[in-house]
Formats: C-alpha cells, structure tokens, sequence
C-alpha cells in the first residue's frame, strides 16, 4: 500500500490534465469515426480507447507502488527486447499505410516502435546515468550514439521516420540537460544539417514527396499534398468557435483523411474552432510544463534523466503533430500524445506519464 | 550529484521548457492565421468540395403568332450528367452508356476519368435512352429535366423565329432578340457530397425553383405567313430565282404580318443546313431597288412641291447628266407626258429630271425621313443598314440615279417600312415583330404599340401618291398584281444586279411594292426575286405574285371587294390544278377534263413527267394545263412552245411565264390566235413569244393595254 507521504507527492495537475486530455480525445475520436463505422460498433473506437485508457491507468496505479529506481535494474533487459520487437516487425510485421509496423497478437495489433521509443529513454536513462561526469570529449558521445544508433536504424528501416526523429529529440533533450557540451551539441546540429543532402538521398520517394509537398501542396494536391490542403481547409474552417460537434464537414465527409489518428487535430479545429485548439494546446503545455519540473525536482539524475527523456517525447510528438496539422511542418505520421486513436500510443504514454508521477511522488529524500 | 551541476539542470530544463513554449507560442499564431485572417477563404473551400450544384433548366417560353398558335415550344427532355468522384468503375459504365447513347465508349471512360465534379455526358436525349439509364441506376450516373425546343410548323417563319442552342440560349431570330425574356432563369438542386463522392442522405438538399421564361406573342399570322411562303415556293421554282423574299406589313400599325425568304431552313434541325439558309436576306440583304425606289422620289418631289401630278415632261428617250446618257427602258421615250403618266410608266427620263429638280438636300432630306441608310430598328437580328454615296459627296449624276433606284442599296425590310408610312397617311412606323410579352399566368408584361418615327409626308401629299400608285396598278406597269374588285397601289421594280465589273449581264432583282386596298390600306407588300432565270421584270414576275399572295390575304382578312375598276375577268371562277404527274397520259388528260380543265400533250410518252401549271395552283375554268412526258424540263435547257390559241391574255401571259417565256403581245384583249414560234418549237429560257390577241370583247372596258411589254 502507498504511503499517506507518497499519496500526498501526487502530481495532482498533471492528472488532472491527462484525464481530461483522455476525455476530450474519446469525444473528439467519437466524433471523427461514427459516421464511417456502420450500426452497433459506431463507438467501438471509442470504446476500445477508453477500455485501454481504463486498464493503463490501472497499470499506473499498480507501477506507481515500485520505485521508479527499480526500472534501472530491467533497462539492459528491455532494450534487449526492444531490438527483438523491432527485428520481429521487421521479419513478421504486418504492413499498412506502405510501412511494416504492426504485429499482431490476438486482438490486438501492436506497433513496437510506440513502445521503443519509452524502453529506450528508460534504458539511455541508464546509461546516462552510470557514464555520469563522462560526457566532456566526443569519444564520451560514442557509445552513446551508438546505442541509440541501433533501434534508431531498425525503426527508420520500417520505414518510419516520424518515430525515429523522435528518437533524435529523446537523445538530445537528455543530453542536453545530462550537461553535454554545448559546443559539442551544436557541432553535433551542424553536422547534422551539413549532412542533411545526403541524409536525403536515403528518404524513400513518398518521404522525399511528403517533403515537397509540405513546401508547397498544391504541387500535387490530390496525392501527397491532400493531407495538408485538407486539414488546413479543415482548421481555417473552423473560425474561432468552430462548427460544433459532430457538425466538421471535413471531418464527417471524409474529406479529412487519418482523422482519428495523425490529424486528430484538424478535426478539434475544425469543430470546436480557434478556442477549442486553444484549450487543447494549454493543457499541453500544462503537461510539458510539470514534465520539466519534474525533471528538475526529480531525486536522482536516473529519475532526472527519466522525465527529460518523457517530456521531449511528448513535446517532440505535439509540436510536430500540431505543426503539421496547421501545415507548417513536414507530414511525418506521428500521432498527438493521448489525443490520436491508437492503443500502443495510448499505452505508451500513459504508462510514460505514469512513470513521471512516480518521479515526482518520490521526489522528496529520505532525509534518516 | 554536485550542487553546481543541479545548478546547470535547472538552468538547462528551463532553457528546454522555454524552447518547448516559444514553438507553443508558434503554433497558436498558426491557429489565428488559419482560423482568422485565412479562414474565410478555406471555409469557401470547404463548401466548395462538398456541395455541387446540377443545373435545372428553366422552361422557355413560347412563341406564338398573334392569336396564339404556337410557333416554337419546349418539350421536356432528360439530359445525362455524371459526378466523376461517384462513380465506381468507370469503363463499365463508360461501356453501358456508350451502348445507349451511341457514344464513343473510350471517349467517354476518359472523360468519366477526369477530375471534375460534374459533366454532360450526353444533352437533351430521347425519352426511351432516358428511362434506360434511370433503369440501370448506375452510380455517379443521373438525369435532370431539360428542355428541348420545337418548331411544330417546321420551316414556316424559320427566318422569324430564328432557332436555340444546346443550353436552350436564341442564336437566331426572336429567339435571339427576346431571347432576355424567353430565358427564365435556370435553378439548381444542391446536393452534399462527401469526399467519396457519395451522396449524403441526411444532409439538407435545397431545390433552387427555376424561373420560367415568358411567352412571345408575335406580330405574325400564321395564315399569311403560310399563303406568302406557299407563293415564295410556287416562284422560286418557277423563276429558278437564286433567293425570293417577301414581307408583309400592316400600316397602321407597323406590325410585320408575314416575313419570309427562300430557301429557307428547317429550325428542328438547322445544323443540318448551310449557315447561309439562316441569313434573313429580308433585312439582312442591301440591294439596289431599281424602280420600286421611285415611289420614295415621287413622294419626296411630291412633299417638295417640286412638281404637280399635272406638269408635263418630255421624253425623247434619253437623258445626258454630266456626261453621262440616261436611257429610259422603252426605246425611243415616252414623249410627252404627265408627272403621273411618268410614275405610271415608270420613265427614267422623267424620274431623273424630277429627282434633279429636287435637287440633293431635299432628296437627301426625305431619303433620311423615309428610314434609309439606317437600320428600321426592327426586333430582328443582322439588320443592314444599306448604302448611299456621302451627302457630302454627292454630285448630280448620283442624284439622277438615285432618283431611279440606282446607286443606292436598301434593305427589303427598310423599303416596305417607307413604302408603308405613304399608306400610312405619311406617319412612318418602326416596323414590329413582336406583340406582346406574357408571364406564365398569361400577365401581359410588355406590350408593343405603334411606334412612329417620322412624319415623312403631309396627309394630303401622301394621299396624292397613293392615288399614282393605284394608276401604276390600273392602268400602267403594275397591272399584273391588279385584283378584281380592289384597289391596289404599287410600283414594279426591275434593277441589274452590280457584279464585279458593273452592272451584271443577265442578273436581276425583279420586285413589286405596294399595299391594299389603296383608299385605307391594311396590307403593304413587298416581293422580291433575287437573280430569276428567264423573264426578270418586275412587272412581269414579281407583280402576278403581288396579286396572287395580296387576293388571298385580303379574302382571309374578309376585306370586301370595293371601289376598285371593274374586273376584268368578271364572272370567271377559278379551280385548283390536280396532280397529275406519273400518270399515264390518258389517264391524266381525263383527269383533268373531270376537274374542268383542258389537256395539251406537249410531248410524246407514256407517262406525264411535268405539268404546267403546277398541281394546286389557280386557274380559270376551262384553262390548258400543259402536260410533259420528258424530265427534267428546265435541266433541258430548251423550252417547247404551247399552244396558247383561244387563251385569254392573262392566262396566256401566266402560262407563258410559267414556263419561263416572255410573251409580245399584240392586237386587241380577245382569245388568242396566231403566234410566233408556232407550238411545238423548242426555244432557250426566256425567249419572246409574239402572241396575236383577237379584238377584245366588249365589257373589258380597259384592256387594250393589259398586256404591255413589261417596265424595268
């Protein structure tokens, strides 16, 4: 049983905002998929979203009676599994939408590189965090880039590079505030971008479009550029009050494709207008806001690390999302954290915030 | 962990959330842009591809004559549209429309592939095709209501009604002219698609109601329309004229009763005929007048007082103006003569002389007041507006042709205007076509009345040429549109046509202007024969057509006979001529003496090839009907001469002109006797047959000069 001290550190806030951001995506989900499912299962991705949010907040309730410590001891074991996850999509993984993500068991399709991405701020929380105080030279960032190096490859080879840029901004966050140089980050920026020609060179040809386009969509504005156009046309339609509920053209005519998922935010824009995307990006920043305080306030540089690595995730994942819903960014596929349909996103962020509660619960040291 | 190093983690967890905020701050710029400054536009587009819009075409009005028969109706029609985003598998449907609709099959699967909302596929089908595309129900495939037009009479009043395009918009004709009130206004049914192209069924569908466009009532009567294109038919074929036109007008109102050319064109299906058929030569066509132009000269000479109908002038048989000799049409001149022997003789010496007496600027003056050099205004599309040498510019000679309908070009329709406005006491009238305009409710919603332009004569002036005119008919030029028991004013034309080099050899417009009952006129009429093959005077051709259209419309305008001379045929009854064509010759000849007539055999055979005159036409009791075995006759080249012994002049005169022969006659009004060629000889289109006329009987009070030579 927790303790009256632990339950007392509760984050109350960022409860507060996840459960009402879980709410606002079920109805919003609700709204984007009712009319496309026919008869008994209108809700049933509803449905399903809500069962899985109801059984991880009772895998939170149970995870936040283990010392979030402990989850060091399992961090070279689970980045084990996570290179065997990733190699199991890559050899059995069903594919959709062009790229192999999916593994199926049971009922349930599950999409590895969702979960890669906690299992790996856990185990390069780890490592961080034994190599401490060696972060001075390049030779330090090696091993590093290494590590991270090996899943980034597997999940860019689905192909899925929204994952694996979100795997970049994992690292950096918490390099960044594991104390790595700033000469050496930024040479390590500049030699990114240096390289980015070539980089390209490695881009499939619908990522090289999906680049186009996101500079222009009209170059093709029935292929690659239709996301864009659509989900603009959907958000600038909803004015400032939006079109209400269940009332987003866009949405309900299908003209908005992936509605429920990555531009799950075109349709809040477009039916619940300016204030209701207002509404929706404060709570947000609410949430990343308590990430990096958490990161602050956190015990131990592992915990420290921990909640650097979940608040990047999620900034990274929302910002990107956003941006590329307003169409300001490049369309990526990646969902909005607890907003998308998606179980294994669901999951995987839940169980992320989870664990930033437990750091913060456990923030105050045992000062006997 | 050391102090200074919590330090740097705070430091830097700030500079991260501060990074995390400022993108934040960004994206919600983003969101004003979009949903404020941006979003009107991106809202338009969001309707845009969701609503479409498929036409409902407004009925056309309708076009009727002036008691309301109807010369131009819509009939409902289907037309097949398709909604390319709806549909499934475009070859197959490509491939059952194809089948239906007689349609290219690969043109059409490419057009069902395009990105559009919506297309044709195919306008205006028939009900049959229409109730097997429904029957199909194919997706992405349907039908809307259309209208297709009809012109239930065919080609009467082509030139009137002119015709509709594809989306039912007037190209031609009234329905070119009104075509602002024919129109209605088209509607629309709104209907919501989603992004796959699938109907909405929920989703609110608003019916745009079209407005339906108004009725025309037209100026024209039917029945007149039908005798004037009956008799343009009956002369194009008998004169092998290039274009004949006619037009009727009521004075009194400067209503257009009857308008029409030949050739014409079947409205139904005017694609199928040469775009020069739909040219409405009535007042389209600039031509030089010739003599019908000298009633304008008398009227004017008349309004100027430059001459009395008493005054005296002398032709010797020419003129010399400038230079240049005048030669009047009878060799060797009139002589002496009064102005209204002049104008009944149609002389050019004493219309030259007049017209110089005139001088330019009254000549001028009254040309402008009788509506020439500018269009007449009429509702009808294309209106020349004719030719004239600069007032400016003007010298004598020019004047002295003028006055004799030479170097001016005048539309037919501006001459009938003038023409009227004498009848008219003086008072010219803008010449219409249209009556009246009607809502659906029957609402009159713009009604034409007399619209005068000018006073062009004084009353008395205008009476004064009126009086000349029915001398030009009684006794003079014009005595081939005489009608028994009427009084008829008119005035024969006979102008060579200007080719390329001069005047044309051999091409003439033959015409006759005039209007009845002379006293209170209620018809003006204007004939004329474009380029005729064979005899080619106005008095001689255009004037039998004249009397021939003139009698049948003042006997169905119920217009008693009164006033008028004598008749010079009195007592005559007149029957229609049966078809005998591809009979045997016996049989055709008993045919014909059952019906009262008598038979000539022109030609040995078996069979009757030809007949003269033509089935339907009016003839005395007892006249020849003239039978041929060979055809074709004018593709002979060479004509036989009939046998006119016992033939009255008149009917010797139509029969010779029914065969393209000019007649000389000589001797008294009687039966005729001798003639030259003998029957039988084969003589060129054309040719003069001397004809000698036993001494007339008694009660044809003024018949010696019935047959003249004709005036030019």
């Amino acid at each position: 049983m927790l303790s009256r001290r632990l339950l007392k550190n509760l984050d109350f806030t960022v409860i507060t905002v996840t459960v009402l951001l879980v709410l606002i995506s079920l109805v919003v989900i609700g709204s984007a998929t009712h009319i496309n499912t026919p008869g008994e299962d209108r809700y049933w991705y509803v449905q399903r979203q809500g069962l899985f949010a109801l059984a991880n907040l009772a895998v939170i309730f149970v995870l936040l009676h283990f010392d979030y410590k402990s989850l060091g001891k399992y961090a070279n074991i689970l980045y084990a599994v996570n290179l065997v996850m990733l190699l199991a999509v890559m050899f059995l993984g069903q594919s959709a939408l062009g790229a192999q993500r999916w593994i199926q068991i049971g009922p349930i399709s599950l999409q590895p590189s969702e979960f890669a991405k906690l299992i790996m701020i856990i185990s390069l929380a780890h490592l961080l965090e034994k190599r401490q105080g060696r972060l001075n030279t390049y030779k330090d960032l090696v091993p590093i880039f290494a590590f991270v190096g090996v899943p980034f490859l597997l999940v860019l080879k689905q192909p899925d590079l929204g994952t694996s840029l979100v795997f970049i901004a994992i690292l950096f966050g918490m390099l960044f505030i594991a104390g790595i140089r700033m000469k050496h980050l930024l040479t390590i920026i500049g030699a990114g971008i240096a390289f980015m020609p070539i980089f390209w060179h490695f881009l499939k040809d619908y990522q090289k479009m999906r680049l186009t386009v996101f500079l222009d969509p009209n170059v093709d504005p029935l292929g690659s550029g239709y996301h864009i156009i659509q989900s603009k046309i959907a958000i600038g339609s909803g004015m400032l009050f939006g079109k209400g509920l269940f009332a987003g053209t866009q949405s309900q005519l299908n003209f908005l494709p992936e509605n429920h998922t990555d531009f799950i935010f075109a349709v809040i824009g477009e039916e619940f207008g300016f204030l209701g995307s207002f509404v929706v990006l404060t709570l947000y920043l609410i949430l990343l806001y308590r990430g990096v305080k958490v990161a602050g306030e956190a015990r131990d540089n592992f915990g420290m690390l921990l909640a650097t690595g979940i608040t990047s995730m999620l900034a990274f994942h929302i910002l990107v999302n956003v941006g590329m819903t307003a169409g300001i960014m490049p369309v990526t596929g990646i969902p909005l954290p607890l907003m998308s349909y998606g179980v294994s996103s669901l999951s995987t962020n839940l169980v992320s915030i989870g664990i930033l509660i437990n750091i913060y619960m456990r923030r105050q040291k045992i000062l006997f | 962990m050391v102090s200074a190093s919590h330090v740097t983690i705070r430091k830097r967890a700030a500079v991260l959330f501060l990074f995390v905020a400022l993108v934040m701050v960004g994206l919600v710029g983003r969101l004003v842009y979009l949903q404020s400054y941006r979003s009107p536009w991106l809202a338009e587009s969001a309707t845009d591809q969701r609503v479409r819009e498929i036409p409902v075409e407004a009925r056309r009005g309708v076009i009727y004559d002036r008691h309301g028969r109807e010369l131009a109706v819509s009939v409902s029609s289907e037309s097949v549209y398709a909604i390319p985003a709806e549909i499934r598998n475009p070859e197959e449907t490509a491939a059952r429309l194809a089948a239906i609709l007689t349609l290219d099959r690969e043109k059409l699967a490419a057009k069902l592939k395009q990105r559009q909302s919506f297309l044709w596929i195919k306008r205006k089908i028939d009900p049959a095709a229409a109730l097997e595309i429904r029957k199909l129900g194919l997706p992405g495939v349907g039908l809307t209501q259309e209208n297709r037009r009809q012109y239930p009479q065919g080609r009467l009043a082509s030139h009137i009604l002119g015709f509709t395009g594809i989306d039912s918009q007037g190209l031609d004709g009234v329905e070119l002219t009104f075509d602002s009130y024919l129109r209605g206004r088209s509607g629309a049914v709104v209907v919501e698609y989603d992004a796959r192209g699938r109907e909405i069924p929920q989703a609110t569908h608003r019916f745009v109601p079209p407005v339906s466009g108004q009725d025309i009532y037209l100026t024209i009567d039917t029945v007149i329309q039908q005798i004037v294109e009956r008799e343009l038919e009956k002369v194009l074929r008998d004169t092998q004229a290039q274009r004949v036109s006619i037009i009727a007008i009521a004075p009194a109102s400067g209503e257009i009763l009857a308008l029409a050319n030949k050739p014409d064109y079947d409205p139904n299906d005017f694609a199928a005929f040469s775009p020069k058929l739909w040219r409405n030569n009535a007042v389209s066509n600039a031509y030089e007048p010739g003599s019908t132009f000298k009633i304008i000269t008398t009227a004017a000479a008349l309004g100027e007082k430059v001459v009395r109908p008493e005054d005296r002038f002398f032709d010797p048989g020419a003129v010399e103006v400038q230079g240049r000799h005048i030669h009047c049409w009878r060799h060797g001149g009139h002589g002496s003569q009064s102005f209204v022997e002049v104008v009944k003789n149609s002389c050019n010496v004493g219309f030259v002389n007049v017209g110089l007496r005139l001088g330019a600027d009254a000549f001028y003056r009254h040309i402008a007041a009788f509506g020439f050099n500018k269009p007449t205004g009429v509702d009808l599309p294309g209106e020349a507006r004719g030719l004239m040498v600069d007032h400016a510019k003007v010298k004598p000679i020019n004047i002295a042709t003028m006055a004799i309908g030479q170097s001016i070009a005048v539309t037919p329709i501006q001459l009938i205007t003038a023409a009227a406005a004498i009848a008219n006491d003086g008072q010219l009238l803008r010449p219409q076509i249209v009556r009246e305009v009607r809502d659906k409710s029957g609402r009159v919603t713009r009604a034409f009345a007399p619209d005068p332009v000018a006073r062009v004569l004084e009353a008395q002036t205008a009476q004064t040429v009126k009086g000349i005119l029915e001398k030009v008919v009684e006794e003079g030029t014009g005595r081939n549109a005489f009608i028994e028991g009427f009084r008829i004013a008119g005035k024969t034309g006979t102008a060579q046509k200007v080719g390329e080099r001069g005047y044309a050899q051999g091409r003439y417009v033959a015409s006759f202007v005039g209007f009845a009952p002379a006293d209170s006129p209620r018809i003006a009429l204007l004939v004329i024969i474009d380029e005729p093959v064979g005899p080619y005077y106005g008095g001689l051709i255009a004037a039998p057509v004249f009397g021939a259209v003139m009698r049948d419309i003042l006997q169905y305008l119920q217009i008693a006979p009164h006033g008028g001379p004598a008749g010079k045929h009195d007592q005559e009854t007149h029957l229609s001529v049966p078809a005998v064509i591809n009979l045997p010759v016996a049989d055709a000849v008993r045919e014909l003496k059952a019906a009262g007539l008598a038979a000539r055999v022109e030609e040995e055979g078996e069979r009757v090839a030809d007949q003269v005159p033509k089935p339907s036409s009016r003839v005395p009791t007892g006249a020849s009907v003239l039978l041929y075995t060979q055809t074709p006759r004018y593709a002979a080249g060479e004509i036989t001469i009939p046998d006119l012994t016992g033939l009255a002049p008149r009917e010797a005169t139509a029969l010779l002109a029914e065969l393209g022969l000019l007649i000389q006659p000589e001797g008294g009004g009687g039966p005729a006797g001798r003639q030259d060629p003998p029957p039988g000889d084969k003589v060129p289109a054309g040719s003069k047959v001397t004809v000698h006329f036993q001494d007339q009987p008694a009660n044809f009070g003024n018949s010696g000069n019935n047959i003249t030579s004709p005036n030019p």
